[in-house]
């Protein structure tokens, strides 16, 4: 315990010389101000004393504390704690696996009489904790914000925490790994920066081609349909043969679509899912705080595309919101096991050779 | 003396590194409780990864042998030993208490006793002034003395120093050497690598000389130097006809003089050869008791005896064959001789 302690106090004290770790605290107790400085009214929002009137901004269509809670979950979690607030932590962290394999640092740490797995993983989550701590001062903050301003106390909120953390757990234990094998905390960070631009270009294209392998799904029901109501209908061959090349170049394409989107599934089932867990947060508010996050159906169809089409330009009319409807219900089925379980896992594997060559190598 | 008493008691420690470089061959190496071994080579010698094998920095190839009775290896032991490596580097934002704190506590030392500690060897190592200020604005020698300090902290009984006076100013050396001694004094055993061999000459009571990964020399100063013990007389003019029935060497040297060797540290069987050169009228230039200083054995260590040129440095290659001493090298192209 003497010896965890002192690791932690000394990744206090690596953290407090930095600066960054304060930095990033304070601009998230900013961001909450600012949050705090934001309000609501029949009219529209104010800033402090200032007053916006605003035509669908205001408490006519948002209840108070609907804005506050869509603020925290959009700005606060999707745009700050998983983008700007994780790269911060990234920056401030890469240095600590790096910082302690270089020469004449490690050799002090190895010769105590403290094992090397332990010795690494403690080091490792030095780190996490000091995340778990920038995540929950933003979060209980928030909390105090919708409860004090918007006047609902919603304890499910402080589930960002520990998702959040996960979240940044997949992220850090790339940066560890890499930071052990270069010893260098540029190279880890910039590593750890193209992994999570590679696992957010998997997550778009998994999302477009199952989008597109629902559209093509929903054409060849459609299409099928046609030709099997032709065919009851007693419709001539110039009717159903061409009916019939529709549904054939139709289902190629369907097999196209989902063929590509089961290299994505699949690739996406061995790597660490970033915008899924993140995602988790968002189902378990819509489902115990009462908040459905994102726009209105009306203006997200006009958003995504036209009303009656989609943006694969299907034969048939399948609607763009029916496409959403039914992707938002298959990711909705993704159970926490495949989202977090499978992450924890790849997580764990990049530790486990973390350990295994941090024990094996000669320093 | 026991082997379950040493200190260290190492044998058979082999290490090759990746690409089949041989940084040490089968060293055996024994240091005895109380005192302080020195352990030498050129750059590249294996003197580094000894020790670091030691204190499970790195991994044998081969080894056995055991650390204050416990098998090498075993974590626990480390906390009864102190360890300062070469070009250690504790966090710049650290303080020097601080970084003797950090180093008692990853030992397991208690808080008050680490606190207690630390307070002493600041004292002794004359930083208490400095205590507060962050190692990054310390000078080299300062560096070393913290490093010192924390690898005392743990109260050990054994202490391993790797240059514990590189970039120390000679003020400061004879410090770290008083402080040695201190150690040795209080019955603690101490294994120091180091380059400045006359500083090693005036406190080692053992060395070890590794040349390209083996162990070319090991034992007291003493046995080291036994077999180049000798007297040396100088006389004015040639050599008497009858050095051969004593079994002196001579050699000519300037001035007219003769210089003659006799391969003996006994100051008794002198006499009669003094006697015999009083009685022949020769006149006695000087006279005076020849032992090699540790740098002649270092040199005599790592000089390729064929060549004459200093081995090369690194483990690479074949192993090591120390040529015997002898005492008459220097007279090869003198006169005379037996």
């Amino acid at each position: 315990m003497t010896q965890t302690l002192a690791l932690l106090h000394a990744a206090y004290r690596e953290l407090n010389a930095r600066k960054l770790f304060w930095v990033t605290m304070a601009l998230s107790l900013l961001i909450v101000a600012v949050f705090a400085a934001l309000g609501i009214n029949e009219n529209g929002i104010t800033i402090l004393w200032w007053e916006f009137d605003l035509e669908f901004v205001n408490t006519r269509f948002f209840p108070r504390e609907v804005f506050y809670k869509v603020l925290f979950t959009t700005f606060g979690i999707g745009f700050w704690l998983t983008w700007l607030a994780s790269i911060l932590a990234l920056i401030s962290t890469s240095s600590i696996v790096p910082d302690m394999v270089s020469g004449g640092s490690i050799d002090i740490l190895l010769s105590k009489p403290i094992g090397r797995t332990r010795l690494f993983l403690t080091r490792y989550f030095t780190g996490l904790i000091f995340v778990t701590v920038q995540v929950s001062v933003f979060t209980v903050a928030s909390f105090l914000l919708i409860g004090i301003r918007g006047g609902a106390w919603e304890p499910w909120f402080l589930i960002a925490i520990p998702l959040v953390v996960v979240f940044f757990s997949y992220l850090y234990g790339v940066c560890a790994l890499v930071g052990l094998l270069t010893r260098s905390t540029i190279v880890s960070l910039l590593v750890t920066m193209l992994f999570w631009l590679f696992i957010f270009g998997v997550h778009s294209g998994e999302e477009i081609t199952q989008s597109g392998s629902i559209a093509y799904e929903l054409d060849l029901k459609q299409v099928q349909a046609d030709l099997a109501e032709a065919v009851e209908y007693g419709d001539p061959i110039e009717v159903t043969e061409p009916l019939q090349e529709v549904v054939d170049s139709v289902q190629a394409s369907y097999d196209t679509w989902a063929m590509t989107h089961a290299w994505f599934y699949g690739a996406k089932c061995i790597l660490p899912k970033t915008s899924e867990t993140i995602g988790v947060l968002d189902r378990t508010l819509r489902k115990n705080a009462g908040l459905e996050v994102g726009l209105p159906e009306e203006t997200e169809g006009r958003r995504r595309g036209p009303r009656s089409g989609n943006m694969f330009g299907t034969t048939s009319r399948v609607p763009q919101r029916e496409i959403d409807r039914i992707q938002s219900e298959r990711k909705d089925s993704r159970s926490l096991t495949w989202i977090i379980g499978t992450s924890l896992l790849f997580e764990a594997v990049l530790l486990g050779i973390c350990c295994w060559l941090f024990s094996r190598r000669d320093f | 003396m026991g082997s379950d008493s040493l200190a260290i008691d190492l044998s058979h420690v082999s290490k090759i590194y990746r690409g089949g470089i041989h940084a040490l061959r089968d060293i055996d190496i024994q240091v005895h409780p109380g005192e302080i071994y020195g352990l030498l080579g050129p750059n590249g010698a294996g003197k580094s990864t000894l020790v670091k094998i030691m204190m499970t920095v790195v991994r044998p190839t081969h080894a056995t042998g055991s650390l204050l009775g416990e098998p090498l290896g075993r974590k626990a032991t480390l906390a009864r030993v102190g360890y300062l490596p070469e070009h250690h580097r504790f966090p710049l934002w650290l303080t020097g208490r601080q970084a003797i704190e950090f180093s008692g506590a990853m030992s397991g030392v208690r808080r008050v006793l680490r606190r207690r500690r630390t307070s002493e060897l600041l004292e002794k190592m004359r930083m208490t002034e400095w205590e507060k200020v962050r190692i990054g604005s310390y000078s080299k020698g300062m560096q070393q003395r913290i490093g010192l300090a924390a690898a005392l902290v743990n109260d050990p009984r054994l202490v391993l120093l790797d240059e514990p006076t590189d970039g120390v100013d000679p003020v400061g050396r004879r410090e770290i050497r008083d402080i040695l001694v201190e150690m040795r004094e209080e019955g603690r055993s101490v294994l120091v690598n180091s380059h400045i061999l006359s500083e090693l000459e005036m406190v080692c009571d053992r060395v070890g000389i590794l040349v390209k990964g083996s162990v070319a020399m090991q034992g007291t100063m003493d046995e080291l130097t036994a077999s180049s013990q000798r007297y040396e007389i100088i006389i004015k003019g040639g050599p008497p006809e009858w050095i051969g029935e004593h079994g002196l060497a001579a050699k000519a040297v300037d001035g007219g003089l003769t210089k003659l060797v006799m391969p003996t540290t006994d100051p008794e069987s002198i006499q009669p050869v003094l006697d015999r050169l009083r009685a022949s009228s020769c006149t006695i230039h000087a006279l005076q008791p020849i032992r090699e200083s540790l740098e002649d054995l270092f040199l005599r260590a790592v000089t390729d005896p064929e060549t004459g040129n200093a081995l090369m440095p690194g483990a690479k290659g074949d192993a090591l064959i120390v040529p015997p001493t002898s005492p008459r090298s220097d007279l090869e192209d003198g006169e005379g001789g037996s």
